[in-house]
């Protein structure tokens, strides 16, 4: 209900202490009213007590005074002899001594002396009288209660009664009320058939005349409570004797209990005065006791709120208590967590070896930098790559070629103003120039350059440095800090490629690689739709000046892209995988091609370039052989000496299968790679191919022709023909003719070219070779 | 007294034998039991007795034990009642009843005042002193009446035969005047009977 701790407190105690004060003050309430009841009641009784009293001995006031009266003498004999007028004085006599209403005799006779008897209900009157012997009680006379006394007047036997009469009227009530302790109100009821009324009083309270009514005849004698709220009163009905006893009449004593409370009033307001100023004492206390609990609280849910959000945060807490321990304990925590977050975030941006920012490091500081750029304005990075890296770290050790990496971040950084150094990966440094465009970088990197290239101190010892850099910008927006990066770094391999001490990303020359993996897919529909296809190389046969084979060469009319180099697709091909299928139909359609060449007349050797990735595999090569066997075709199988190194047993068992099967076997690209003599020695190959880095130059005399005469004369002693590669002049291929090359290939003799064209070519081939040659053949 | 002692024992006699003329009546209260000193008056043709009128017994109402004795005289109109004081305490003899107005005032012991009862009706006599006293004589103008013994029984002698008015009167009865009318209106030559019950008022306390 209530979020905040202190309102939590404060109200329940406030709200515990008013609770406990009500009750106090309630339970006051009803001690003071039960009290105040209980007094008015015991006042009531003793009121009745006394009451009776009084009414009793005023009774027997008027009775001895009629009684006096009734047996003088005088009096009787003037009663027995109907002496009107000494009766009147006499009576008249007596109601003036005693200070009565009314004074009067009744004859037995009926006879009334003394008052006007039409005043009288003389039937009712005699005979109550007549009913008993001293007749006495309350009797209406004119509407009036009255306390009427007889006295019998006997002379000597009954001759009539002295009636006395006294008006039960206010000023009689008064006088009884006055004899009370407490304020009472006293009044006299008379029944009147079934009603009860008041006698002395103006309008009739109905509640109260019921009330009497029922007391009366339910005979309750105990004051009880009439009405409710503030007019609520103690009344005690007593009953009193009628004169007739058919009627009755009631002395009703009443006690407002709101006036029997008045005295208690100032008590109860000062409880409720008392009550309330400690309610709010309490709220004020409580309110400022939870405030000094609640305050550091909410000074700790505030300081963990900041801590969260990573902000530096320390809890002011003065008090010694719990409270202060926890927020020692807090500020403790918050250091801590602060010492070992800033350690996590040092581990995270540091290389651990050198102590240089990492990738990371680097990363976010570009980013850094990306965002707070102006428009065209770049970020510059480069990268410094260590060449040879694993031969200078196993000639110094791995711990000495770390240092030696430091050591250079140290030195890139001490002598490049404002630049930021990194280290990318074991042997590559990165950093972010303070330059904001790639000129100026490139400017200024030409003179730093050479200064990073001296030897550094390792042990006291002067190791050598070589290095490349590599260079990538850019603006906002156009890349990422990891792109950037990425770039850096395809620019060191492009600078190394091209041996150069600096370059800057050439885009061109990287193309889009990205693109290239959807190549694959797309070479595979390629297949399927005939987009593939095959050129062929005529081979030209130096003895007979005879084209004797073809080479089939696979080329990709790309839809969108054009015409695709076949080195970017098949060496992607090779890389992910698709080599298999790629080979398949360059085999299939080679072989159908053959068929079209020997239709039209041509028996020519048709070679297919195998790629290394399949010469180990037997699946492949149960293939070739099976469709070889199936369709009878004279191959040729190209394979690049290298290609074997992978799985040379496997390789040399495939080699062995292909030559048992009567498919030549030719190493291709001879001398370009790291050519093995031993590798040499093991293939039973049929065929050397030349590279044409050897043929495209050669001239009599040079070294490429001391290699190619050489290599020719190895292979023939190995028992190998020889094919030259990349003939593009008459020289070229005189010179060859001449070292004994059996075969030439090359644009002087034919570029590759469709099917049909070479069947044209074929048909009307004829070269006219140097005799000698011929000849020597 | 040894004279009233006769009187008495003669009345029973003539109570118990009723002879040819005689009229017995004999009152009972509301409660069945006998009441005395009822006064049965019998006006033979409803006339009052011509003459002089003598009764048998003493017409005298001594004072005794602070008590009129006997409580109950019944006397003719003119007779000389006689009030001996037998007690030691004076007496204050009185009457208010109309035509038979008399007071003896204070007289002592032995001494012996007497009223003349002029005027036929109930005499109503008490002691101014006493107020406990009270006493009745009757005074008649019929030579045949009496009052009940302690029996309640009264014979009336020697009534001449034929019509007759008898009446009933005791001093507190409830009736008016105390009196009522007996039943019997005419009585044979033999004796007549007739029983009577009466209501009767509880008597003036005297504090």
């Amino acid at each position: 209900m209530f979020t905040r701790l202190q309102t939590k407190l404060t109200v329940l105690y406030a709200g515990l202490f008013a609770l406990a004060l009500s009750l106090i003050a309630v339970t006051v309430y009803v001690a003071i009213a039960h009290n105040a009841q209980r007094a008015v009641r015991e006042e009531l009784a003793a009121s009745g007590t006394v009451f009776d009293r009084v009414w009793a001995l005023r009774t027997q006031r008027l009775h001895d005074g009629a009684e006096l009266l009734s047996r003088d003498f005088g009096f009787r004999a003037a009663v027995a002899t109907h002496d009107g007028p000494t009766i009147e004085s006499a009576v008249g006599n007596l109601r003036q001594r005693l200070g009565l209403d009314l004074a009067f005799t009744v004859g037995v006779d009926g006879e009334v002396k003394g008052v006007d008897p039409s005043r009288l209900d003389l039937q009712k009157l005699w005979s109550a009288l007549d009913a008993r012997d001293d007749a006495q009680g309350v009797f209406t006379i004119d509407g009036q209660p009255y306390q009427v006394i007889s006295a019998p007047i006997l002379s000597p036997t009954l001759a009539g009664w002295v009636v006395f009469a006294a008006k039960l009227d206010e000023r009689e009530m008064q006088a009884l009320e006055k004899l009370s302790a407490i304020g009472l109100d006293a009044q006299v009821f008379d029944q009147r058939g079934e009603q009860w009324i008041s006698a002395d009083r103006g309008p009739a309270n109905a509640a109260l005349a019921a009330f009497v009514g029922q007391a009366m005849r339910g005979r309750l004698r105990e004051p009880a409570m009439l009405g409710a709220g503030g007019a609520q009163s103690l009344v005690l009905v007593k009953p009193i004797q009628a004169l007739d006893r058919a009627s009755g009449a009631a002395l009703v004593l009443r006690y407002p209990m709101a006036q029997a409370m008045a005295p208690y009033r100032p008590l109860m307001a000062a409880v409720l005065v008392v009550g309330l100023i400690g309610a709010a004492l309490v709220a004020a206390a409580s309110w400022a006791l939870s405030r000094g609990l609640a305050k550091p609280i909410t000074a700790l849910d505030v300081a963990a709120r900041r801590l969260q959000r990573g902000e530096e945060v320390t809890v002011e807490v003065n008090t010694r208590d719990e409270i202060g321990r926890l927020a020692d304990s807090f500020n403790l925590m918050a250091s801590e967590i602060r010492q070992r977050e800033a350690d996590m975030i040092r581990q995270a941006l540091h290389d651990s070896e050198t102590g240089l920012p990492n990738r990371r490091a680097l990363e976010r500081e570009i980013e850094r930098r990306l965002a707070g750029l102006a428009p065209g304005e770049q970020v510059v990075i480069s990268t410094i790559g260590f060449d040879r890296f694993p031969q200078v770290r196993a000639a110094i050790g791995y711990e000495q070629a770390t240092q030696l990496v430091a050591k250079l971040g140290q030195r890139v950084a001490a002598t490049v103003p404002g630049v930021v150094v990194g280290r990318l990966t074991t042997s590559i440094l990165c950093t972010i120039s303070a330059a904001s465009d790639m000129d100026s970088v490139l400017r200024r990197a030409e003179r730093f350059v050479p200064s990073l290239e001296a030897p550094i101190l390792i042990g006291g010892e002067p190791v050598d440095v070589h290095v490349s850099h590599g260079l990538a910008a850019t603006t906002a927006g156009e890349l990422d800090a990891s792109r950037l990066i990425e770039r850096a770094l395809i620019a060191l391999d492009q600078a190394r490629a091209a041996r150069k001490k600096l370059m800057s990303f050439d885009a061109a020359a990287y193309g889009d690689p990205s693109a290239n993996l959807s190549l694959m897919s797309e070479m595979l529909e390629a297949v399927r739709r005939g987009q593939l296809y095959l050129n062929h190389q005529p081979k030209l046969d130096l003895r007979t000046g005879l084209i004797t084979g073809v080479e089939a060469l696979a080329r990709w009319n790309h839809p969108t892209r054009g015409f695709l180099r076949p080195d970017l697709f098949v060496g992607m091909a090779e890389e992910t995988g698709h080599i298999r299928a790629l080979t398949d139909y360059v085999l299939d359609q080679a072989i159908e091609d053959q068929a079209r060449l020997a239709a039209a007349g041509h028996d020519v050797l048709m070679s297919v370039n195998i790629s290394g990735r399949l010469i180990d595999d037997h699946a492949f090569a149960d293939h070739a052989l099976a469709r070889v066997a199936a369709t009878g075709a004279r191959l040729c199988f190209e394979i690049t000496e290298t290609a074997v190194i992978g799985n040379p047993d496997v390789a040399l068992g495939v080699l062995e299968r292909f030559a048992e099967a009567g498919v030549s076997v030719s190493i291709d690209d001879y001398g370009s790679g790291l050519s093995s003599l031993a590798y040499l020695k093991q293939i039973r190959a049929d065929e050397l191919k030349i590279d044409k880095a050897f043929v495209m130059t050669l001239q009599a005399g040079d070294k490429d022709a001391l290699l190619v005469k050489s290599t020719v004369d190895l292979a023939h002693s190995l028992g190998m023909k020889v094919t030259a590669e990349g003939v593009e002049t008459r020289e070229g291929l005189a010179a060859l003719q001449l070292m004994g090359c059996d075969l030439a290939q090359g644009y002087h003799i034919a570029k590759p070219m469709a099917l049909d064209a070479l069947v044209a070519f074929l048909d009307r081939w004829s070269i006219d070779l140097p005799e000698e040659a011929r000849r020597k053949a | 007294m040894k004279h009233a002692v006769l009187l008495m024992a003669a009345a029973t006699l003539w109570g118990g034998q009723a002879l040819a003329g005689d009229f017995t009546v004999t009152v009972r209260g509301a409660d069945g039991k006998p009441v005395p000193d009822a006064v049965v008056m019998v006006y033979p043709n409803g006339q009052p007795t011509k003459g002089p009128i003598k009764f048998p017994w003493p017409y005298r109402v001594a004072q005794q034990n602070i008590q009129f004795s006997p409580f109950m005289l019944v006397v003719p109109v003119g007779a000389e009642v006689s009030f001996p004081n037998l007690d030691k305490v004076r007496h204050h003899v009185y009457s208010f009843s109309p035509g038979n107005k008399f007071e003896i005032k204070l007289y002592g012991h032995e001494e012996n005042r007497t009223a003349k009862m002029s005027a036929p009706g109930a005499v109503a006599i008490g002691c101014n002193i006493h107020d406990q006293m009270v006493g009745f004589i009757r005074v008649v103008d019929t030579a045949y009446a009496g009052k009940t013994d302690a029996n309640g029984v009264v014979t009336i002698q020697d009534v001449p035969p034929g019509a007759v008015t008898a009446k009933l009167w005791h001093p507190y009865m409830r009736a008016l005047k105390n009196e009522r009318a007996l039943t019997t209106t005419s009585l044979g030559a033999g004796p007549a009977r007739e029983t009577v019950a009466i209501d009767l008022r509880a008597p003036a306390e005297h504090h």
